[in-house]
């Protein structure tokens, strides 16, 4: 056929299609949509990451490490790079005690200052003092207050301290951000709000605190005005996972809190900007030569605008990924459809392709008739899909806003647009082509015989088909999840699942036509026979749906373990509280707190820093050079982080020796965490030396331990025999049950008292981890609604499909004088059964996976609630019974003569 | 001359359940070129699977056929398609338009496939012929039965086939339309000098065939040429 020919005769053939038309599209469009929204979500967050690479740095090029950066490293630079220094750290900010509450407006109504030192007479004063403070002198007042407030005159006032809250503090020198801009309120440079004596803060930590703008908070041993508040800022995602609010200090101010001491945890970052016009070539080079100037040191980071932020570009990824097949999940499941759609559409055109045979086609230019077809169709639901997934590109920004940053996703994505057509084309064609081969074996003698059916296929052509179908379903799913290996695994799942499904749907589905049911009423009668000789397109229906609620359920189910496991199920005795960065001198004070705040459970070990320096005599930064390969950045992280060590005698209940023997060797020993020691590659026997402080020692392993991380308990990876490193310097760490009603007062009055200790409440941790999971678990089951929509979809179309038996039977029905209730009836007990059958399989088989990913993916223990699969099962009932009358109404509606007169 | 068609042998037999039918029992038969034959028979004595092996639309299990010399039993699909595009047209008792196609689209495809020069004016002069020139735009669904069996006559006609295949054309009319139809199938026969086979169980349709072929359990049991 030439070319124009071909496309009048595609153009004829299609005609009549538009009820064809209406249901591939919704099985290929709710699909699509999925796809294309995932993908443009996940290009809008990469491009956003991309595009604001240097905002996100706010610098060219950035050096970090957990001491300061030496000074040859800054002047590796060169004269033409600007250079600004931060500090950043997570400490505890609390409020003044006298500052807190009614207080705070008792003096801003106080109409004169009070006589400095006071407090007697403040105390007086402030119910009679004329004269309102002059501005600044509140930290002073808070002082005197605290310092010498009567017991007798204000007892409440002198001892409750006020709410304290975890930070995360940066300290700022020099100029910042180079790029981007932190919007500040009032509308000033961030130099110009702090002082020694100001700090800047995010305006949720004002809320939590519970101060006003120009209040005062207490950082470490000082007090800080609050000099002004942030708007924006540009290296910071809104919503990301972050520890606590911001808050901003100068170097001096910095100073006076007394944070800097030894053993804090204090990240040194260097800003380098390159001369205006720069490009990344300029900043690799940069970078270059700073990593030179370190020595190659693995203990200092040096990052670029080009490789800005791989954490938040990895997470996006993995993200994007999971949701990416998520989506083409649903995708598949429409496929199930559009194979349907295309046999049924097949089977009603066989007499119109005999006579095209007759008067002389070739069956390849019949095939090609109908694949050209089917390639139309499949466009017009992937557009059709495609809008819609624009659409939701729209919604989500706003539905997520305060999680996403604004502007990154925008609704215009060609890239993401191309990839939905080209995979929903790609998935229709990939499913319509088993039935389309049926075009090719069609008997032209049906012209004359019209019970020449169509030959089977043979088995080469079956073969055939089904490896393109494999192969199309890991090409697809590799494609969505950026690796072959992912891809492949997800394809072989998807296919077990489906075979499993499907073997199951069959088998079920005879089950239930061998019941006796002779004697049961007989709407229910006509539905178990109706159910147990499934047409073509039932046990398909079942298949697509029962995979719908497969995905829905299963990610429900681990999506509440997650979150539940993460909230309520502290193990029973678990700590709820940890105490960083103790100095034994503090520790007895610390625990008088605990004690007299009904904390229980109070455990506390030594802490000694030190730097891992050879194994076996090995030095460990060449070694964590030589790393490569799939786990290269876990070792390296492992041989070059700062190792805390500790010493017992015993080790704590929750660790196990699983190798060699605790203190039984002469020499000085340390027992070994065993997957730690795997990163190390160290093993029994081995000599670690350690750098504590300039101070060289070395260790033998003498044994590896597991460590059950689930109880929350205080574990090191390195515990070393009791007597060695009593007398190095060492902080304490502490862990405690807290009260829950106490929470806050524990962390308060330690804020107050000992500023330097920052506590951890994990309960507040946790919950920020949930929200987090809780808004990833909206995305994801909405994803999975997509399945199971499409799954109903299907459904329906099957149903439809039959609509000429489904006349045939409701006509013959009514004739013998059942109402069109009873009609309805009797059709719905056979939907319900469908249903029931789908939702059974698919609510199993999420149990089944759920329960894999939750005991051996996150490894947490499984409990199984019942309810989520009750209403999965009632739910698939309910929607396939819906669905089902739905496409039956045109059956249902029609007078017994029509439909019977067709015969 | 070569004849337009000729069966040597020929055998079909088609599983019926566990059991195995023979429809067609060894029939020989030649038809010239120009020739009108009707092939008669009670219903069940292979006159449609007979029409079905001439046209290569089945295989014969057994026997050759060949249609203006090609040997169709030892044609695959594609050659069999080809040879029918340009050779043969048909006309059925249930006519076999193709519903979504109009009258004119109809007559016009097999004449567009056997890549006549001018199909367009091609088609409407058949469907002028027939009389059905104002009907073109119509869609099968819209015409009566008579109408639609003209429709099936011009599309039959459209590519000039050396031979046309008949199958009970006038079954599902009644008899004064059925006997219009006809009329007009014997004119445009004369006028392209097509051979004709036609197959009926009708036997005054049969009376203006030059020749009556009477089968009977799959063989011949008689074969008369009038005058």
């Amino acid at each position: 056929m030439n070319p124009g020919f071909y496309l009048r005769t595609l153009a004829r053939e299609s005609r009549g299609a538009r009820g064809r038309l209406t249901f591939f599209a919704l099985c290929l469009a709710t699909g699509v949509a999925a796809v294309v929204a995932v993908a443009g979500l996940g290009n809008g967050l990469a491009g956003g990451v991309r595009s604001q690479a240097r905002q996100l740095l706010a610098a060219d090029v950035t050096v970090e490490g957990l001491h300061a950066v030496p000074k040859p490293v800054l002047e590796a630079a060169g004269r033409r790079v600007e250079t600004g220094e931060l500090l950043e750290l997570v400490t505890v900010v609390s409020v003044p005690p006298a500052v807190a509450g009614d207080l705070a407006e008792a003096i801003s109504a106080v109409p004169q200052a009070p006589p400095h030192g006071s407090a007697g007479d403040l105390a007086e004063a402030i119910s009679a003092v004329p004269q309102a403070p002059p501005h600044g002198s509140a930290g002073d007042l808070a002082e005197a207050i605290s310092d010498g407030a009567d017991g007798r005159r204000q007892p409440d006032l002198a001892n409750e301290p006020g709410h304290s809250r975890l930070v995360e503090l940066k300290v700022v020198t020099g100029r910042y951000p180079f790029y981007g801009t932190l919007v500040l309120s009032p509308e000033r440079t961030l130099s110009e709000l702090l002082t020694a004596e100001t700090c800047v803060v995010a305006p949720d930590l004002l809320h939590r605190l519970e101060v006003p703008r120009d209040g005062t908070i207490s950082i470490g041993g000082a007090r800080f005005r609050i000099g002004g508040v942030i708007v924006a800022e540009p290296d910071r995602i809104a919503g990301a996972l972050s520890i606590g609010p911001r808050v901003f200090l100068s170097r001096e101010g910095y100073a006076r809190t007394g944070l800097g001491g030894f053993g804090s945890r204090v990240v040194h970052r260097v800003l380098f900007k390159l001369p205006e016009g720069a490009g990344p070539e300029a900043a690799q080079a940069l970078a270059e030569r700073l990593k030179k100037a370190t020595g190659d040191s693995s203990a200092y980071r040096v990052q670029t605008y080009v490789d800005a932020r791989p954490e938040l570009r990895q997470g996006i990824r993995r993200v994007e990924r999971f949701l990416s097949l998520v989506a083409l999940l649903s995708l598949l499941i429409g496929g199930v459809g559009v194979s349907q759609s295309v046999r049924a559409w097949i089977a009603s055109r066989l007499d119109a392709i005999a006579v095209l045979r007759c008067l002389g086609m070739r069956p390849r230019e019949v095939f090609g008739l109908y694949l050209g077809q089917t390639g139309l169709l499949a466009l017009a639901g992937s557009l059709a899909g495609a809008a819609a997934g624009l659409l939701l590109l729209v919604l989500v920004p706003r539905l997520y806003a305060g999680f996403l940053p604004q502007g990154w996703v925008t609704p215009w994505q060609p890239m993401a647009v191309l990839r939905g057509l080209g995979m929903g084309v790609g998935v229709a064609l990939l499913f319509s082509l088993p039935p389309l081969a049926s075009v090719r074996r069609v008997p032209p003698a049906r012209v004359l015989r019209r019970d020449a059916e169509p030959l089977p296929p043979s088995r080469a052509t079956l073969l055939f088909a089904g490896l393109l179908l494999a192969g199309g379903l890991v090409g697809f799913a590799a494609l969505q999840a950026r690796s072959l290996r992912i891809g492949g695994l997800f394809a072989a799942g998807l296919l077990a699942a489906a075979a499993v499904l499907g073997l199951s749907a069959f088998g079920l589905s005879k089950a239930l036509g061998r019941v006796p049911r002779l004697s049961v009423a007989w709407p229910l009668r006509s539905g178990l026979s109706n159910t147990g000789r499934p047409g073509t397109g039932v046990i398909g229906s079942i298949v697509a749906l029962g995979l719908g609620v497969l995905v829905v359920l299963a990610l429900q189910l681990v999506h509440t373990h997650l979150a539940d496991q993460l909230v309520a199920d502290l193990p029973q005795g678990a700590p709820t509280a940890f105490f960083l960065d103790v100095q034994p001198d503090q520790w007895p004070g610390v625990l008088e707190v605990l004690r007299s705040e009904g904390a229980s459970g109070v455990d506390s070990v030594p802490v000694v820093m030190a730097r891992l320096s050879a194994i076996n005599g090995k030095d460990v930064e060449v070694i964590a050079a030589r790393q490569s390969g799939q786990r290269s950045e876990n070792r390296r992280w492992a041989l070059t982080r700062e190792q805390r060590l500790t010493y017992l005698d015993k080790l704590p209940r929750d660790n196990k020796v699983v190798e060699g023997k605790l203190w039984a060797d002469p020499r000085p020993e340390v027992s070994l965490e065993a997957e730690f020691a795997k990163n190390l590659g160290a093993k029994v026997g081995s000599m670690l030396t350690f750098d504590l402080q300039g101070v060289p020692l070395t260790l033998l392993v003498s044994s590896l331990r597991t460590v059950d991380w689930r109880t929350f308990g205080i574990n090191f990876f390195f515990v070393v025999e009791p007597g060695v490193l009593e007398d190095a310097p060492q902080n304490r760490l502490a862990a405690a049950r807290l009260p829950k009603a106490k929470e806050q007062r524990i962390q308060d009055l330690l804020a107050q008292r000992y500023p330097n200790i920052t506590v951890i409440v994990i309960r507040e941790v946790l919950e920020r981890v949930v929200k987090v999971v809780q808004r990833m678990g909206i995305a994801v089951r909405t994803l999975g609604g997509f399945a199971v929509l499409t799954g109903i979809v299907i459904l329906a179309g099957a149903v439809s499909a039959g609509t000429v038996r489904r006349g045939r039977d409701a006509a013959l029905l009514k004739t013998l004088g059942v109402t069109r209730a009873g009609v309805a009836a009797v059709f719905a007990v056979e939907y319900a059964l469908i249903g029931l059958v789908a939702g059974a399989l698919g609510t199993l088989g999420g149990y089944a996976i759920a329960w894999l990913v939750v005991t051996e993916g996150f490894e947490m223990p499984w409990r199984s609630p019942l309810l989520p699969g009750a209403v999965s099962v009632a739910g698939a009932v309910a929607l396939t019974v819906l669905a089902g009358l739905g496409a039956s109404a045109r059956a249902l509606r029609r007078r017994p003569l029509e439909a019977l007169r067709e015969e | 001359m070569k004849p337009a068609l000729e069966l040597r042998g020929v055998v079909k037999r088609l599983p019926s359940g566990a059991r195995t039918l023979t429809i067609v029992d060894g029939i020989d038969l030649s038809v010239a070129p120009g020739e009108f034959v009707a092939i008669l028979g009670p219903s069940g004595s292979g006159k449609s699977t007979l029409l079905g092996l001439m046209a290569g639309l089945d295989r014969p299990t057994a026997g050759e056929v060949f249609l203006d010399g090609q040997p169709l039993h030892s044609m695959d699909e594609d050659a069999l398609a080809l040879l029918r595009r340009r050779s043969v047209g048909f006309v059925f008792q249930s006519f076999q338009l193709l519903q979504n196609l109009t009258a004119l689209e109809n007559v016009l495809l097999p004449a567009e496939l056997a890549r006549l020069p001018e199909p367009r004016s091609r088609a409407e002069e058949l469907l002028a012929a027939v009389g059905l020139a104002e009907r073109g735009h119509h869609y099968p669904s819209q015409l009566s039965g008579g109408e639609q069996q003209r429709v099936a006559l011009a599309r039959a006609f459209a590519p000039k086939p050396a031979i046309l295949l008949a199958d009970e054309p006038t079954g599902n009319l009644d008899s004064a339309t059925g006997a219009a139809v006809l009329d007009l199938m014997a004119e445009l026969r004369e006028r392209g000098g097509t051979t004709l086979v036609l197959v009926t169980h009708d036997a005054e349709l049969a009376g203006r065939a030059h020749r009556k072929v009477f089968l009977r359990d799959g063989r011949v049991e008689r074969d008369e040429r009038a005058g």
